[in-house]
């Protein structure tokens, strides 16, 4: 239990349990009292599975940072799906798929994992393996700088996603 | 002014549906696995996100908007972790070839 970050599993379990049942609000929507107390329950249901299957000791993502970075994320959402598009509906398909290992910083966790899912909307790029060093992504076309964006990409978002004191 | 708010729906929910038209075409016309998730995820992703766009303006109600954000999110979320999961596994599956 020494690995925990500052603040220690109790900050991370009221975070959870708050942002849990904020969730069953927006989604119920609703004020009686039966409602909230199915609501409670659910969300100490959630904080407990959530603290199972993702203890807070492996990495952090700042999710106050994170939000900053939104107008750069659906940005670059729109340029994925624009591209795509122009893909689809092009005459003849202008395709050049293949693999490319993205040397990448972020250690395996938590942290590693949300730049992968933010990858996975980036234009032309989706994970497709890894190994402790380096990110297989499968590109759509290898002619554009595929490694170049992805390392302007975990640039910026250096400092929402930052690694845990995980060893190995 | 809700004259200008429909139209700016009408505006961005055909342009969603436009995306969701792109990825179906993708997902038929590009040539293998990989190629087809790249379809699917970018943009219908896109299309979900215009289309919530378009009907933010006519829900009754901030929780309202925040509940349609709320799906928004989970769908990208679902969408960008799934289409990983297939690529990886489709990938080990062609490495164990």
């Amino acid at each position: 239990m020494s690995a925990l970050p500052e603040g220690g599993p109790t900050r991370a379990l009221l975070v959870r349990a708050l942002l849990y049942f904020a969730l069953w609000i927006v989604v119920d929507q609703s004020a009686k009292t039966a409602n909230l107390v199915v609501g409670l329950l659910a969300s100490a249901t959630a904080t407990w599975a959530s603290l199972k299957l993702l203890p807070p000791a492996s990495g952090r993502v700042r999710l106050g940072l994170l939000l900053l970075l939104l107008p750069r994320f659906l940005w670059q959402s729109l340029v994925a799906g624009t591209d795509v598009a122009r893909r689809a509906f092009a005459l003849r398909l202008r395709l050049q798929p293949g693999f490319v290992d993205y040397p990448v910083g972020l250690p395996r966790g938590s942290a590693r994992n949300a730049f992968e899912l933010i990858a996975s909307l980036m234009p032309g790029s989706v994970p497709s393996g890894e190994t402790k060093e380096t990110i297989e992504f499968h590109c759509l076309d290898t002619r554009q700088p595929v490694v170049e964006q992805l390392a302007a990409e975990e640039r910026a978002y250096a400092r929402a996603l930052q690694p845990g004191p995980r060893h190995g | 002014m809700s004259v200008v708010l429909d139209a700016f729906s009408i505006v961005a929910i055909v342009a969603g549906l436009v995306f969701f038209l792109a990825g179906t075409v993708g997902l038929l016309r590009f040539p293998d696995a990989f190629t087809r998730l790249h379809a699917l995820t970018k943009a219908d992703n896109l299309g979900v996100a215009l289309v919530v766009i378009g009907l933010l303006p006519q829900m009754d109600g901030v929780l309202a908007a925040l509940k349609l954000v709320l799906v928004w999110l989970l769908t990208m979320l679902s969408s960008a972790a799934v289409s990983q999961l297939i690529a990886r596994s489709v990938r080990r599956r062609e490495c164990s070839e």
